[in-house]
C-alpha cells in the first residue's frame, strides 16, 4: 500500500488549491479523481459574492455580513481574511506559471460587472486579464461571434446589453473559421487564436467594421497555450481593447488554470491520478487511515495521514441523492444536511426559486471537519472543501470559485499548521 | 453500491454507464482525435449519445465511428464515470459487423500469426516489409499505409529463450506475461526484463501457451475471435494466479486488456479470466509497488542520460500514476523529461490504416515536436506500438523503461 | 369581428380531433379546426406512446381488443413513418397469476390478436434487463407511436385538402339557432382577438375538456371524469420491445421504448379538473417500484421527466351511476349524438376511446355527422396516407443518427442530445406559426434530451433571435419560460444521473449566464402541469 501524507479527493479547483497549498510547502500528495473536474465547464473568475439578494458591489464587506447573519454559510470558515490570503496566493500562482504572464487582475474589495454570454451582468471581483476589460462603463462595445461557434451568439448579448442601458453595444457575426468547419468548439477556436496567422485574418476581416474607440468583445476563446500573447498580439493590431466573455462550456478560461495549477503541483512533487473512483476509507479511533478506491475492476487502498475531500457538489457526483431520496457523499459515506426528510418537497415549482435543498452538503466545524448530525466530529483528519459544503448555493449567489478556493486554500493551510504542531510536538517528545 | 461511483448499473453492462453523462464536453477537450480531424465527431457523440439512437441487434448507421482510435482517454479523464471508449467499442464491433471486415484488419489484428509467418524467413519478411515496391502494393491492396512504422521480426522468438532459460530460485516469484511485441519483434527486451526482475529478486516464470491477448481483435470488431484468444491467455496464466503468483507484462496495452478491457468490452466471465485479471501487472507498476513496500533494490549506477517520458493512453488506462517516473527517478544523474502529451497517435493499429494514417501523425505531432525539442539520448514509452510509431517519426530510440533500469541496474 | 365560414368545425386538435379534420377533409368537407394550445397538448401528447396490439383488454375489454387488433393494422398501413414497429410482451412476472396467461391466450385467439407464446431465454436473450424471474413471454404486435408526429401528418394532410388549423385559438362560446349548434367563438390565446367560427356543424372532439364544451350550448347532464396517468420517461431505452405485465390491468405495468426513451407507467387516479394533474411523490415513488418489477434495477437507471395526463372518462348520468374505478369504465368509444339525446342538431361529441382507436373514433365521428346531414360520403381514412407515409417504411429510431451522418461537416449541430441540426431548427422556427421555444420543442423534440436544454437552449434562444424571429427582450423571456416549464416536469423526479444534471445546468444558467438577471421581459403564459417527453 502507497502513503501519503495527504490524499486529496478531487481534481476541482478546490482539490487542485489544497494539494499545491501543501505540495509547495513539502508535502507528500496524491490527489484521486474519477475525471477531470469542474475547470474545464466553469469560467473560473474568482466570484466571491455577486449576490446576497441584491447585487454586491463590495464582496469582502458584503461576506463579513453574510457570515454574522449566517454562521452556517461555508465562508464563515475562511472570513474574509481567509478569502483575501487565498485569492492572493492563487494570483501569485500564475507569476511563474507555465502561461507567464497570463495573470489574473482585479481586487477582492471590488466587484466589477461584466456581460455574460447571454447579456446579462454578473458581479465578479477577480479575473483573467483578458476578461477584465469587459467591465461595464467603460465605453462602446463591438462584441463578435463566430457562427461556426454555436456557444456564443453576439445579436442576442447585444441586445440584452443594451436594454439595460448600461452601454451601448452592437454585434458582429463572422463567417471566419479554422479550417472552414462548420462547427467547432471553444478550444478549436482558442488554438486558432494561438495562431498569428489566424489572428491576422480576424484583423482583416474586423479592421474597418470598428468604429470609434470601441472595444471589442470576443468569446473566451483567446488562446490556450499562449493567451496572454494572443490578447496582446490581438490588441496590438486592432489598436484598442479587447477583452473575452465566458459562455458555455468547454471553457478555455477554465482550462488555463487547470493547465497552471497541474504543472505546478507536478513541479512541486504533487501527483494526480485519474480514474481513480474513491469509495471509502479505513478507519481506526476517529482517524482515516486509507483512502480506497475503485481502479478498474480492482480495489487499491491508499494509505494517508490527511484526506481533503473536495469532491463538489451534486453536479460533480461529490454528492448524491438517491431514488429513495435520501443524500450521499459518494467518496467517504460523510454525512450530508440540508436535505428535506422523505416526504417533504426538496425543490419548490418554480425553477427559480430558492429550493429547500439547495444548500445540502457536507456539515463542518470551524476546521473544516465533517460533523453528524448531532455536530460531533466524524474523523480527525478529513477536512472538506469546495462544492461539498453545505450551507451555500453558490450558483445563485455567485461565489462558486471563491468558496472553492478559499475552503480549498484554508484546508491546506490547517493541515501545515497541525502537521507541523504535531511534527514539533514529535520532535519535541509530546503527545501522540 | 453508490450510484455515480462509476460502476455499472443495470447488471454490468458498459452501455448503461451512458446514462451518468451530462453533456459536459470534458471528453471531447481531451481526444486527440476530434482535436485534429472533423471526420471523427467526438466521444461525447460517437459514445453516450448516439448509443441512445442504437437498437442493440442492428448496426450502427453512422460509420464515423469508426475514426474513433480506442485509446480510452475519453473514459479516464470523465468525471461522471462514463465508459465511453467501452461503448464507442463495442459500437464498433456491431458498425463492423454491417460494413464487413477487411482483410487489411484481419491481418493486422492477429499479430501472432504474422509473427509465426514471419519469423523463419525473418531477413526476407523484413526486406519485404521494407521495400518501397511492396509497401506501395500493400496499401494500395490492403490499405496499410507505406509510411507506417512496421517493426522487423526477430528471426528467433522470446519463447524459444525462456524455454532454455532457468530463473534461479529466490523468495518472491513473479510469472512473465511476455506479450507478441516482446516475443516476435523484441526479444531481446524480453531477456533484460528478466534479467532485471531477477536482480531485484524475483523468480521469473514464463508461462507457456502465451499467445496473442487479442486486444487487436477487439479494437478492429471481431470480437468472438478475441475471446477465443483471451479464453487461451487465461487458461494459460490462470495456474499461475491461482497459486498467488503475479503476473507482470511489459506491454501495457495487453496487460490492460487482461486486467480489466476483456471483461468490460468482450463480456468475458470466466473463472480463468477472473482470477488472472486480478494478479496481472503492468511491469512498471508492480516494481513501485515493491519499491513502496521496501523491497525493490534501489541500488542503480549513475546513468547520466536525457530521456524523455510519454506515458502511453493504455498505461494511463490502469489508473496507477505514471510510476515509470518515480522509477527513473531512483536513477542517479539521469535527467527525465516529461512530455505533455495526451496520444502518440498509433492506438495500436489504428495509425497503421492508409485512412488513418495521417490522422495519426496530426495527433502525434505535438508529442513529435516534444521530443525533438528535447533531443534526448533515448525516448522513454512503455507500448511497444507506440515506440515504433515515435521512432518512424522522430529518428530518436526509444526503449521501455524496463531498459532504463536494466543499464543503471548496472546489467550491461 | 371577423367570420370565417366553414362546413365543419372540429374542436380539439389532439389525436381525435386531428384524425377527424383529416377524415372529415378527405370526405370533400370544408374543415376549421381549434385548438386552445398547440396540437396535442392535451391528453393526446401525454399518454405513453404506446400503439396497442390490443392484447391489455383481451380478458376484460373484449370489444375495446377486438377494435385495437383491427386498428392496429390499419393504422400500421396508413401512418407507418409515425410507428415504429418495436414488437411487444406480455410477461407473468413473480407478482403475476401465471393462469392469468391462458386466459390471455384464449382471448387473444377469440378477438384474432396474433399472439405467439415463445421460451422465456429467448425473452430473455432479447431483452438483457427483463426480469430474468419471469415465468412466461408471449409476442404481440405492440408498437410505439410518435404522436406530434401523427397529428400534426394529419393536420397537413387536412391542410392540403383545404382545412385550416388554428392552434392557441380556445373556444369561449358556441353559437345556436333554431336548436342547432352553428358555431362558436374563438380567442387567440396569445392576442386576445375574438373570432366567429359558422359552421354547418360541429365536432366536439376535445375529450377531458367535453363537458366544459357541450354546456355552452345548454347540454347537461355529461361529465368527464379525468383519469389521471403518470408516466415516467427512463433517459434510455432499458428495452426495445413493449413490456406489458401479463396480469388484468394494473399500475405501472407497461414499459414503452418510445424513441430515445423508454417510459413506464402508468396509474389511474380520479381527479377532479384535467387542468389541475399534479404529480405526487407518492405516485412517483410506486411507479419506480412497478418499474423495477419489469426491469431489476431501474431505480439506477435515469429518470428524465414525470408526467401526467388525464384520460378522459365519460359519465352519462342518463346511462347509469358512475363506476367505482376510472379503470373499470370501458376503453371503448361511443359518440353522442346530441339530436338524440338533447334535441340539439349540428353537434356531436366523442366520448372515451383510446388513442389506438382514433381513426375509428374520427371515422365513427365523421358518419354519424353525415347520417345527421342526410348525405353519403364514405371515408377514405382506412387506405390513404397522410403526408409524409409516402415511402411506407417504419420509424426506425437510428433514423436521426444516420441523417446526421450525412451533415456531420457541413451544418452545425444545435441539440446534440436529440441530434437537431441548425438548418432544420431554422426550418422549424421559420415555418412554425408560432416563435415560442416550447412549440418547437414538441416538434422536434429540441430539449427533450438527458441534458433537458442545458446546453442547447441557449443556442436556440440565439438562433431565433439571429433570424429575427423574436427581438432581445422575447427571446428572453422566451429562455426563461422554457427554463421553468422544462422545471416542472423534472422537479419531482430529481435524483441521482437528473439531479447532477440538473445542478450543472444551473450552474450554466445561473452561474455562468446568470439570466434570472436579464433585463425583464415577461414570461410567457403556462398551465400548471408537468409537460411530457
Amino acid at each position: 500500500m502507497t502513503h501519503h501524507d495527504v490524499v486529496v479527493v478531487g481534481t476541482g479547483v478546490a482539490g487542485l488549491t489544497a494539494a499545491l497549498r501543501l505540495a509547495e510547502d513539502g508535502a507528500r500528495v496524491i490527489v484521486l479523481a474519477k475525471g477531470v473536474g469542474a475547470t474545464h465547464l466553469s469560467p473560473v473568475t474568482v466570484d466571491v459574492l455577486g449576490y446576497d439578494p441584491e447585487r454586491v458591489a463590495r464582496p469582502l464587506e458584503a461576506v463579513q455580513r453574510l457570515i454574522e447573519q449566517r454562521p452556517d454559510h461555508p465562508y464563515a470558515l475562511v472570513g474574509p481574511e481567509g478569502i483575501r490570503a487565498a485569492v492572493a496566493w492563487f494570483k501569485e500562482r500564475f507569476a511563474d506559471g507555465p502561461l507567464a504572464p497570463y495573470a489574473y487582475t482585479g481586487d477582492v474589495e471590488r466587484n466589477m460587472l461584466l456581460p455574460t454570454a447571454v447579456g446579462a451582468l454578473r458581479p465578479s471581483a477577480v479575473v483573467p486579464e483578458t476578461m477584465a476589460g469587459g467591465e461595464v462603463g467603460d465605453g462602446d462595445v463591438c462584441v463578435v461571434g463566430f457562427r461556426a461557434l454555436k456557444d456564443f451568439h453576439p445579436l442576442l448579448l447585444t441586445d440584452n446589453l443594451n436594454r439595460l442601458g448600461a452601454v451601448s453595444a452592437r454585434g458582429l457575426e463572422l463567417d471566419l473559421t479554422p479550417e472552414g468547419r462548420a462547427d467547432i468548439n471553444a478550444l478549436g477556436f482558442a488554438r486558432a487564436f494561438d495562431d498569428p496567422g489566424f489572428r491576422g485574418q480576424l484583423t482583416i476581416r474586423l479592421a474597418d467594421r470598428l468604429r470609434g474607440d470601441e472595444r471589442v468583445a470576443l468569446p473566451a476563446v483567446l488562446g490556450i497555450a499562449d493567451p496572454h500573447h494572443a490578447w496582446a498580439d490581438l490588441q496590438e493590431r486592432l489598436g484598442r481593447p479587447v477583452f473575452e466573455v465566458p459562455t458555455l462550456p468547454p471553457s478555455v478560461p477554465g482550462m488555463r488554470v487547470f493547465a497552471t495549477l497541474r504543472e505546478r503541483l507536478r513541479r512541486a512533487g504533487g501527483r494526480v491520478v485519474l480514474n481513480n473512483v474513491v469509495t471509502g476509507a479505513d478507519r481506526a479511533a476517529g482517524r482515516v487511515t486509507a483512502v480506497r478506491a475503485r481502479v478498474g475492476l480492482r480495489d487499491v487502498v491508499y494509505g494517508a495521514d490527511w484526506v481533503v475531500a473536495a469532491t463538489g457538489g451534486f453536479a460533480s457526483g461529490g454528492l448524491e441523492l438517491d431514488s429513495r431520496w435520501v443524500g450521499h457523499e459518494t467518496a467517504l459515506g460523510l454525512p450530508v444536511s440540508g436535505i428535506p426528510a422523505v416526504g417533504s418537497d426538496r425543490f419548490r415549482a418554480d425553477y427559480f426559486d430558492s429550493h429547500p435543498m439547495g444548500r445540502a452538503g457536507v456539515a463542518v466545524d470551524g476546521d473544516q471537519r465533517p460533523v453528524d448530525a448531532t455536530g460531533a466530529q466524524v474523523f480527525e483528519n478529513v477536512l472538506v472543501a469546495g462544492a461539498t459544503l453545505a450551507g451555500a448555493e453558490p450558483w445563485r449567489e455567485k461565489s462558486g470559485d471563491g468558496l472553492s478556493l478559499a475552503t480549498g486554500h484554508r484546508a491546506a493551510e490547517i493541515i501545515l499548521a497541525e502537521s507541523g504542531a504535531r511534527a514539533g510536538a514529535a520532535a519535541a517528545g509530546i503527545g501522540g | 453500491m453508490a450510484l455515480g461511483d462509476g460502476n455499472d448499473v443495470l447488471g454490468g453492462l458498459m452501455r448503461d454507464s451512458l446514462d451518468h453523462c451530462v453533456k459536459c464536453t470534458i471528453c471531447e477537450t481531451f481526444c486527440p482525435v476530434s482535436n485534429v480531424t472533423p471526420l471523427f465527431p467526438g466521444p461525447k457523440y460517437v459514445g453516450p449519445q448516439a448509443e441512445r439512437f442504437r437498437v442493440p441487434d442492428e448496426q450502427s448507421p453512422d460509420g464515423s465511428l469508426d475514426y474513433c482510435s480506442g485509446c480510452g482517454i475519453c473514459t479516464q479523464v470523465c468525471p461522471q464515470g462514463v465508459h465511453i471508449a467501452e461503448i464507442n467499442t463495442q459500437a464498433r464491433a456491431k458498425l463492423r459487423e454491417r460494413t464487413g471486415f477487411k482483410l487489411r484488419d484481419r491481418l493486422v489484428a492477429r499479430p501472432d500469426v504474422l509473427g509465426r509467418l514471419g519469423t523463419p524467413a525473418a531477413p526476407v519478411a523484413n526486406w519485404t516489409l521494407r521495400n518501397p515496391v511492396v509497401r506501395g502494393v500493400a496499401e494500395r491492396m490492403l490499405g496499410v499505409d507505406r509510411r507506417a512504422a512496421v517493426p522487423p521480426f526477430a528471426g528467433r522468438t522470446f519463447q524459444a529463450w525462456a524455454q532454455r532459460h532457468r530463473s534461479p530460485p529466490a523468495a518472491r516469484r513473479v510469472a512473465y506475461f511476455h506479450g507478441c511485441g516482446a516475443n516476435w519483434y523484441e526479444p531481446d527486451s524480453g531477456r533484460r526484463t528478466v534479467e532485471l526482475l531477477e536482480h531485484v529478486g524475483c523468480q521469473v516464470d514464463v508461462p507457456r501457451g502465451q499467445s496473442c491477448c487479442g486486444l487487436p481483435l477487439q479494437s478492429n470488431g471481431m470480437f468472438d475471435a478475441a475471446r477465443k484468444y483471451v479464453r487461451a491467455m487465461a487458461r494459460a496464466l490462470a495456474p499461475a494466479a491461482r497459486s498467488g503468483v503475479d503476473i507482470v507484462g511489459t506491454s501495457t496495452s495487453c496487460t490492460l486488456m487482461l486486467k480489466r478491457e476483456a471483461r468490460e468490452i468482450l463480456e468475458l466471465d470466466d473463472d480463468d479470466l477472473r482470477v488472472v485479471s486480478d494478479h496481472v501487472y503492468d511491469i512498471c507498476e508492480y516494481l513501485l509497488m515493491l519499491h513502496d513496500r521496501g523491497e525493490l533494490r534501489t541500488d542503480f549506477a549513475p546513468l547520466p542520460l536525457t530521456v524523455t517520458y510519454h506515458a502511453p493512453c493504455q498505461q494511463q488506462g490502469h489508473g496507477v500514476g505514471k510510476p515509470a517516473l518515480d522509477l527513473m527517478a531512483l536513477v542517479p544523474e539521469l535527467r527525465v523529461i516529461e512530455n505533455d502529451a495526451t496520444c502518440c497517435g498509433v492506438a495500436g493499429t489504428y495509425g497503421l490504416k492508409s485512412e488513418k494514417y495521417e490522422i495519426a501523425m496530426d495527433v502525434g505531432a505535438g508529442l513529435f515536436r516534444q521530443i525533438a525539442e528535447a533531443a534526448p539520448d533515448l525516448a522513454v514509452c512503455d507500448s511497444e506500438t507506440c515506440r515504433w510509431h515515435i521512432e518512424k517519426a522522430t529518428g530518436v530510440e526509444v526503449v521501455h523503461p524496463i531498459e532504463i533500469l536494466h543499464r543503471a541496474a548496472p546489467l550491461g | 369581428m371577423t367570420a370565417l365560414r366553414a362546413d365543419v368545425l372540429v374542436i380539439g386538435g389532439g389525436a381525435t380531433g386531428a384524425a377527424a379534420a383529416w377524415d372529415a377533409a378527405l370526405r370533400g368537407f370544408d374543415v376549421v379546426l381549434v385548438d386552445r394550445a398547440d396540437l396535442a397538448e392535451g391528453t393526446s401528447g401525454r399518454f405513453h406512446g404506446l400503439l396497442h396490439s390490443g392484447g391489455r383488454y383481451v380478458v376484460k375489454d373484449r370489444l375495446a381488443a377486438e377494435e385495437c387488433v383491427a386498428e392496429n393494422v390499419i393504422l400500421r398501413r396508413v401512418i407507418p413513418h409515425c410507428i415504429e414497429d418495436t414488437g411487444g410482451l406480455f410477461v407473468t412476472t413473480p407478482d403475476d397469476d401465471p393462469a392469468y396467461a391462458d386466459r390471455f391466450l384464449q382471448g387473444c385467439e377469440e378477438t384474432e390478436l396474433p399472439a405467439e407464446e415463445i421460451p422465456v431465454a429467448e425473452a430473455l436473450r432479447a431483452e438483457r434487463r427483463l426480469n430474468p424471474r419471469i415465468s412466461r413471454a408471449i409476442r404481440v404486435p405492440d408498437a410505439s407511436i410518435d404522436i406530434w408526429k401523427t397529428v400534426w401528418s394529419l393536420a397537413t394532410g387536412a391542410a392540403e385538402h383545404g382545412a385550416r388549423i388554428l392552434t392557441y385559438h380556445k373556444v369561449i362560446d358556441l353559437h345556436s339557432a333554431d336548436g342547432a349548434v352553428t358555431g362558436a367563438r374563438v380567442r387567440h390565446e396569445q392576442t386576445g382577438e375574438e373570432l366567429d367560427i359558422e359552421a354547418g356543424f360541429t365536432l366536439n372532439a376535445s375529450g377531458a375538456w367535453a363537458a366544459q364544451i357541450v354546456r355552452m350550448a345548454g347540454i347537461e347532464g355529461i361529465g368527464v371524469i379525468p383519469g389521471k396517468g403518470i408516466m415516467i420517461a427512463m433517459n434510455h431505452r432499458l428495452v426495445n420491445t413493449v413490456i406489458n405485465r401479463c396480469t388484468m390491468p394494473a399500475d405501472g405495468d407497461i414499459l414503452v421504448p418510445i424513441r430515445t426513451i423508454s417510459a413506464i407507467g402508468t396509474t389511474d387516479i380520479r381527479a377532479a379538473d384535467p387542468d389541475e394533474i399534479p404529480v405526487t411523490q407518492d405516485e412517483v415513488d410506486q411507479m419506480l417500484d412497478d418499474g423495477d418489477r419489469l426491469v431489476p434495477g431501474l431505480r439506477q437507471a435515469r429518470a428524465l421527466r414525470v408526467w401526467a395526463g388525464a384520460r378522459p372518462l365519460f359519465q352519462d348520468e342518463r346511462s347509469g351511476p358512475a363506476a367505482a374505478d376510472t379503470r373499470d369504465v370501458s376503453r371503448t368509444h361511443a359518440v353522442v349524438d346530441h339530436a338524440e339525446r338533447d334535441g340539439v342538431r349540428g353537434l356531436l361529441t366523442m366520448s372515451g376511446g383510446k388513442l389506438t382507436t382514433m381513426r375509428l373514433m374520427a371515422q365513427d365521428l365523421v358518419d354519424a355527422m353525415c347520417r345527421q346531414l342526410g348525405t353519403e360520403r364514405p371515408s377514405r381514412t382506412e387506405h390513404e396516407r397522410p403526408p409524409g407515409a409516402e415511402d411506407g417504411e417504419y420509424m426506425r429510431l437510428g433514423s436521426r443518427l444516420r441523417r446526421r451522418e450525412e451533415t456531420l461537416q457541413d451544418e452545425q449541430l444545435i441539440c446534440e442530445c436529440e441530434l437537431i441540426g441548425r438548418g432544420r431548427l431554422e426550418e422549424a422556427m421559420r415555418n412554425s406559426g408560432t416563435a415560442n421555444l416550447d412549440d418547437i420543442r414538441r416538434r422536434l423534440r429540441l430539449g427533450m434530451g438527458p441534458c433537458q436544454g442545458g446546453f442547447c437552449i441557449y443556442r436556440a434562444t440565439g438562433i431565433e433571435h439571429a433570424i429575427e424571429r423574436l427581438d432581445g427582450a422575447e427571446a428572453s423571456a422566451s429562455l426563461l419560460s422554457f427554463l421553468r416549464e422544462r422545471w416542472k416536469g423534472v422537479w419531482p423526479i430529481l435524483y441521482g444521473d437528473q439531479l447532477r444534471q440538473a445542478r450543472l445546468d444551473d450552474w450554466i444558467f445561473q452561474g455562468l449566464l446568470d439570466v434570472e438577471h436579464l433585463p425583464e421581459g415577461a414570461p410567457v403564459a403556462s398551465t400548471e402541469e408537468p409537460a411530457p417527453v
